[in-house]
């Protein structure tokens, strides 16, 4: 274990694998202490799903990886068409770039 | 016979004898050519760790190919090393130790992830080939046969990575990558030739010893710190990367998750060790910083909105290089200012370098989890997954620990590293911090994403078959969890015995090539 000293302060591994047991105690006991008026087999087992019926198999409850954080990618949709915009996959684009950014280093270190 | 004396030679020999023994163990079955492989990756580990724990130990460890004494760099009457020189310090050994690991661990897991498959003699060879490729650019200590040992690893990844070659992107991603990597091995090869031109040697200490800042150097300098970035993935040269790691084979991916490093490796090298304070200007390790935080946040943002899993993953390795970078082009920045190398310079090396050792682990681990993923379901798509931590308890645990730890939650190891180089880049300029957290929040949402939509959720009927994966690639994975735990478990250890003795290594200019020039610098 031990501390990791960074030169600016120290963190210490130990402390936080406590704090999580602790964490992890208390919440496992808080789930442990459950509700008094839970009748098992009834309504109460349901999935609460905006008051509609559950639908029966996953596919239809789950929100796709493809529309997860999506206001994310409408907030910067200027950003992420450029720089979607750019990944083409052509080898050429691929290579052209490879070619730019070694030019311009070039440039720099041998006239500036 | 002193072992000890011929580690460094071994731990090429090992897996290039594997190579070309596979094909002739095909012949005798399924299970022998199997049992070669693992065995001989498992050797090669052995090695790597005896070579770094005698290196910690007993200092720079050199072997000298061909001579008549394999200690003797300058026999009587030279007065520079000609035969081709193995060169191991702490920071050889300790990425060469972090590779053996990866190459093991990917080796188990093909195992039964390669069993449907045909041409797997062709597999194994051109695997063990990767293997020694990766291993030779990391202790080699010849310029010239950097370039060939890239040219060994890169033509084995060609091979590998199209390995499926009924799939049009797996090849389409081969060729992408053959081509650019081509041109950037010739481009290597551009910059050993002009450093010989102008000083009539090879080995990397020596060069380093008479190194004088000219126009052919720094023809050199671009050449070798462009290439060798473009070839471990940095923005923007970065987009042959994800294409290629998500049609390899997954434990390939796993081991050019490793190779990606030998070319960090051979970056560092060069910039540290050939030409140290000799850099000059500040504007090589202000590029090597920009590429850091480039590759940094416009990895991440485009790995966020990923839906492919492991193309997903490969999007963050673009990210993760960008740590590195950033570390290794702070500690390059200050490296002639000593009380800024002492305050903060140093630490970031250190992150740097802890980091490459972190990522490799984690990255290969939720590659192979991926590719567990892909093994059970044959989707590769998030949109059509969801529930898979019922059906594969083990492989959903491995993958959220690898996934906190490449998030930088504490206590995991990419924390500790990640910490490390928040504190040192701050002291450079608060802006390049804040681009690593911002970096790391972000890794952090796409993690979520990922676990959430493939292990959580209500279980799909179509994956009501769907089993956990065979034990050889849970073994796979399991080596690479024991190591991230380990890691976690004992950061002040791990930093003590590996990170600090590279970072030290990197910094150690004179001490690299007085250990073959004996001291005349």
């Amino acid at each position: 274990m031990g501390k990791v000293f960074t030169g600016f302060g120290y963190w210490d591994v130990g402390a936080w694998i406590i704090f999580f047991v602790v964490a992890a105690f208390y919440v496992l006991w808080l789930r442990y202490q459950g509700r008094s008026d839970y009748k098992k087999g009834t309504e109460q087992d349901e999935i609460y799903w905006s008051g509609n019926e559950t639908p029966e198999d996953g596919d239809g409850l789950t929100v796709p990886a493809s529309s997860a954080y999506w206001g994310f990618r409408k907030a910067l949709e200027p950003f992420y068409d450029r720089l979607v915009g750019m990944h083409t996959g052509i080898a050429t684009d691929i290579l052209g770039f490879y070619i730019l950014v070694t030019a311009f280093m070039a440039a720099i270190i041998l006239f500036v | 016979m002193n072992w000890n004396e011929h580690l460094p030679a071994l731990l090429l020999a090992l897996p290039l004898l594997g190579a070309f023994l596979a094909p002739l163990c095909s012949l005798g079955g399924k299970t022998l050519r199997n049992a070669m492989l693992v065995a001989v990756s498992f050797f090669t580990l052995l090695v790597a760790f005896f070579l770094w724990r005698t290196v910690l130990a007993d200092g720079i460890q050199y072997y000298v190919m061909g001579g008549e004494n394999s200690r003797l760099a300058l026999p009587s009457g030279m007065a520079i090393p000609i035969r081709i020189i193995l060169e191991v310090d702490a920071l050889s050994a300790f990425m060469a130790l972090c590779g053996a690991i990866a190459s093991f661990a990917g080796a188990l897991f093909s195992l039964n992830y390669m069993s449907r498959f045909t041409g797997l003699s062709r597999f194994a060879s051109l695997y063990l080939l990767l293997t020694a490729g990766m291993l030779g650019m990391m202790i080699t200590g010849d310029i010239f046969n950097f370039f060939v040992f890239i040219e060994v690893s890169s033509i084995a990844s060609f091979g590998l990575i199209a390995f499926w070659r009924d799939r049009p992107a797996a090849v389409e991603a081969s060729f992408k990558y053959a081509l650019i990597s081509q041109v950037g091995s010739m481009l290597i090869l551009v910059a050993a030739g002009c450093l010989y031109g102008k000083y009539n040697m090879l080995n990397m200490a020596a060069i380093g010893s008479a190194l004088k800042m000219g126009a052919m150097e720094k023809v050199a300098l671009v050449f070798l710190v462009g290439s060798l970035a473009m070839k471990c993935g940095a923005f923007p040269m970065h987009m042959w990367l994800p294409d290629g790691y998500a049609e390899a084979p997954t434990g390939v991916t796993c081991l050019l998750v490793a190779v990606s490093q030998a070319s960090l490796y051979g970056l560092a090298r060069v910039c540290f060790s050939v030409y140290g304070i000799a850099i000059g200007s500040a504007f090589i390790p202000w590029m090597i910083i920009v590429f850091g935080l480039a590759s940094m946040f416009f990895g991440v943002a485009m790995a966020v909105v990923q839906h492919d899993m492991k193309r997903l993953i490969g999007y963050h390795s673009v990210s993760q290089v960008g740590y590195m970078l950033l570390g290794l082009g702070v500690g390059l920045l200050v490296l002639g200012d000593p009380r800024a190398m002492a305050e903060f310079g140093f630490t970031a090396i250190t992150g740097g370098l802890f980091h490459a050792f972190n990522y490799t682990m984690y990255k290969a681990l939720l590659f192979l989890a991926a590719g567990a993923v892909y093994y059970a379901t044959g989707k590769r798509d998030l949109n059509d997954m969801g529930g898979l931590a019922r059906r594969m308890p083990y492989t959903a645990v491995m993958f959220l620990i690898a996934s906190a730890a490449i998030s930088g939650l504490p206590p995991f190891n990419g924390f500790v590293s990640k910490l490390f180089i928040y504190e040192s880049s701050f002291a450079v300029h608060p802006f390049l911090a804040v681009v690593a957290l911002v970096t790391s929040v972000l890794t952090l949402a796409s993690f979520v994403k990922v676990f959430q939509t493939a292990f959580l959720g209500p279980e799909k009927s179509v994956f009501a078959g769907v089993r956990e994966v065979p034990p050889a690639m849970l073994a796979g994975m399991a080596v690479l969890t024991v190591v991230v735990l380990g890691l976690t478990l004992f950061p002040s250890w791990s930093i003590a015995n590996l990170a600090e003795p590279a970072a030290r290594a990197l910094v150690d200019q004179s001490g690299y090539i007085g250990a073959i020039m004996g001291g005349g610098m």
